[in-house]
């Protein structure tokens, strides 16, 4: 058996993990094993998305908890580092871009463990993000890499690396969203908009959380007082992460806002995609749904000045936005007029089974 | 200006001491920040003293330990004096865990990082130095190269910003124009030449002390073998140790002594391994880490140098003794092209032969090639950096 190991770390990762980690349990020879450093961790979100997705609970957890960068990352190494001493796995699979998939690329590395590393290759050019040094640091280092469309290839062909390290597989996180799609339309009652009192294809799903669009006050509220506005229009709803909300107070932005324009608690996964998918637009700083959307060829403006998910952009159906030209782009969308867009190739809910072949074909060279 | 110098092993304190003498010349403000990842006292405070370098500001005793938990302490700590600090720049060295945290820290707090010694390339991943390299130059925003290969291997890398072709820059930095946007690649040469420089013009103003050095330790010109080990890949498991020492002791046994000065883990894996029984001090003389000015001394004298060591390589070459290297691929790849360095790996007979045919080429007038630019790396450093910054 080669045993393998699934760090997740916060909740964009569950949703790539997932697919993943069925698909290597099918798979006779491969033993799978998720390991939760706990770097975002709200017991019952984390439980709830786990619900959501179908997952086990966590093989191991080490606890983490927030910190600025250094110290999150130190303790991940710290904690990973020690478990990888007493239980060495054949192979580490890391994913997108967070703290855990650095320290954890890292720390297996050094001690010559081969690195997986999911969503490869995506780049934003903008080394002020954390996430941009995160991706590529840990593409840097490791053995697979899967990317999700050619793009992916080429930012990796430019930073010299080798042909045989770049596997491209296509986006994992739609092999999430085509299973929970299917689980939602087999269950009428998880998939209604009636708790939320909206009507499919009318309002505005909006989720942000980017430092540059909430930590600062005066983005936030420019952008908070846009949303009331524009919910004259198109009702907007908003899930909003805790950390903004506790911004709000903290900036002291006046929240009271229209009726039209509704700020709600963090949602569930199945919930947030039946919210999703029957949007007349989104607006997100996020990139995982930028790529959602694309699939569900739903209109996406990202509040963002670059993007690493570029193909969402000339293939499928986003447009990155400011605060100068978001009005007339929003209005375009109300008004019907938006490219209709197309799902890239290889976007088709088998990556997970295309991530094992290649695993497979690597346990089995390393024999 | 304000810099922050970060170092922790020996190398690092010798390339620092350099450019931070270059760096107070130019103006600039200096802190240095010991990590203590090498704390052994030979390892660091003689060096303080004989290089001139000024006294830590910080120094984080972070000691030894496993690499994840070594970086993951050193990575906490540096970003906590960052923050107490608030420098304009950092510079990190070469391509250890000091170097691999001393990047990650001040990238993630937008903090921009120069690194001396970029681009070396072993193409080796299991190396955890190599590891280290690569990331530190991803991080970076400056990267200071002392060869053009460092600087191709870096182009091959997708970096796109290189100052003059990638040749060597001039000193008075003419041929810099504009300043590029970072991430910029810049060919300054090598501050180890520097070093190896002003060091010899010590010795050489100063006969008696090699003299005197060489007397200490019961050897004489160009009857030895200096030989430094101390790479994981060498020290880690007990097989390539006990391959390397029995080489030793066969050239000591064929007429050449062989002199050992051993760094601190290899000395532990060779008490470990209890390979010290029985080796005859006559053909192989084990001591303890010499300090940086009898080491160069010794490197100064030697008939051919045993290493595993990146920088002994170059000091060997600066100093025109040639190398034998233990190892299966070097970041110097232009000192084996030259046919300066033998490449032996790990076995006793090829690390043998390798000595063998080394004795058997006279390399008294064979040329030695500039590859390392002209002993003035550090000037450029502090001058790129004061206008940069």
């Amino acid at each position: 058996m080669t045993k393998i190991l699934l760090i997740v770390g916060a909740r964009p990762n569950f949703m790539k993990m997932a697919p993943l980690y069925w698909e290597m349990v099918k798979a006779q020879d491969l033993e799978p094993l998720i390991l939760h450093t706990g770097q975002h961790y709200d017991y019952a979100m984390s439980q709830a998305f786990f619900e959501d997705l179908e997952l086990p609970e966590p093989h191991y957890f080490l606890g983490i908890g927030s910190g600025t960068h250094a110290e999150q990352t130190a303790k991940i190494m710290v904690e990973f580092e020690n478990m990888l001493v007493k239980n060495r796995p054949d192979l580490v699979v890391v994913f997108g871009d967070v703290n855990s998939t650095l320290a954890c690329s890292l720390t297996a590395k050094k001690r010559l463990i081969p690195v997986a590393h999911v969503e490869a290759g995506l780049r934003s050019f903008d080394e002020t993000m954390p996430e941009e040094i995160n991706r590529r640091v840990t593409d840097t280092v490791s053995d697979l890499l899967f990317t999700p469309s050619s793009d992916g290839d080429q930012n990796l062909m430019r930073e010299g690396v080798e042909n045989g390290r770049i596997h491209r597989v296509g986006n994992i996180m739609i092999d999430s969203l085509i299973a929970i799609l299917a689980r939602l339309d087999r269950d009428p009652r998880g998939g209604t908009l009636e708790p939320w009192g909206l009507e499919q294809g009318t309002y505005v799903l909006v989720t942000l959380h980017r430092p540059s669009n909430v930590d600062h006050p005066e983005s936030l509220a420019r952008v908070l007082t846009y949303l009331d506005r524009l919910s004259e229009k198109a009702p907007v709803v908003f899930p909003m992460h805790p950390r903004t909300r506790k911004n709000l107070e903290t900036f002291g932005i006046n929240a009271s806002f229209r009726k039209t324009f509704r700020i709600v608690e963090p949602v569930r996964y199945g919930q947030f995609i039946t919210l999703q998918r029957h949007a007349r637009f989104v607006l997100t700083d996020s990139g995982g749904i930028q790529e959602e959307t694309t699939f569900l060829g739903l209109p996406c403006l990202t509040l963002r000045p670059n993007t690493e998910r570029p193909i969402t952009i000339t293939q499928g159906t986003n447009e990155l936005v400011d605060m100068e030209t978001i009005e007339a782009k929003s209005e375009m969308i109300l008004a019907g007029r938006w490219k209709a867009g197309q799902v890239p190739e290889l976007w088709d809910g088998k990556t997970a089974e295309r991530i094992v072949k290649v695993i497979g074909g690597f346990e089995s060279a390393k024999s | 200006m304000k810099v922050l110098s970060i170092v922790g092993a020996r190398p690092q304190f010798i390339k620092a001491a350099v450019v931070s003498k270059r760096i107070r010349e130019h103006g600039g403000q200096e802190r240095l920040l010991h990590t203590g990842q090498h704390y052994d006292f030979n390892m660091s405070e003689v060096f303080f003293r004989e290089l001139d370098l000024p006294e830590p500001s910080h120094y984080l005793g972070i000691g030894s330990g496993p690499h994840g938990q070594q970086t993951a302490r050193m990575l906490a700590a540096i970003e906590d004096v960052l923050l107490q600090e608030r420098p304009d720049v950092v510079i990190i060295y070469g391509d250890t865990n000091t170097t691999l945290a001393g990047a990650l820290a001040p990238v993630k707090l937008h903090v921009p990082v120069a690194h001396v010694e970029a681009g070396l390339r072993s193409d080796n991943r299991r190396m955890p130095e190599e590891i280290n390299r690569i990331v530190a130059d991803h991080c970076a925003d400056v990267l200071f190269c002392p060869t053009e290969t460092a600087v191709r291997n870096l182009e091959k890398e997708g970096f796109t910003n290189v100052v003059h072709g990638g040749k060597l820059i001039a000193e008075e930095l003419t041929s810099v124009g504009r300043m590029p946007a970072a991430p910029f690649v810049v060919n300054v040469g090598d501050v180890m030449l520097d070093i190896a420089r002003q060091v010899q013009a010590r010795l050489g103003a100063d006969p008696d002390r090699v003299q005197h050095v060489l007397a200490g330790r019961g050897l004489k010109r160009h009857e030895y073998v200096l030989a430094t080990i101390h790479r994981a890949s060498n020290t880690d498991d007990p097989a390539p140790l006990r391959d390397i020492l029995a080489a030793m002791q066969e050239i000591g046994r064929r007429g050449l002594k062989v002199f050992f000065p051993a760094h601190p883990r290899t000395k532990k894996a060779l008490d470990r391994l209890g390979l010290l029984n029985g080796v005859d001090a006559r053909v192989l003389a084990i001591s303890e880490p010499v300090s940086y000015m009898e080491m160069i001394a010794l490197e100064s004298q030697a008939r051919v140098i045993l290493t595993d060591s990146g920088g002994v390589q170059k000091e060997a070459y600066f100093l025109g003794v040639p190398c034998v290297v233990a190892r299966d691929e070097t970041e110097w790849s232009e000192l084996v092209d030259a046919g300066w360095n033998r490449l032996a790996g790990a076995q006793t007979a090829r690390i043998v032969s390798a000595v063998e045919a080394t004795l058997s080429e006279d390399f008294t007038n064979k040329e030695r090639i500039a590859f390392y630019g002209d002993g003035h790396a550090s000037s450029r450093i502090a001058s790129l950096l004061t206008r940069w910054a």
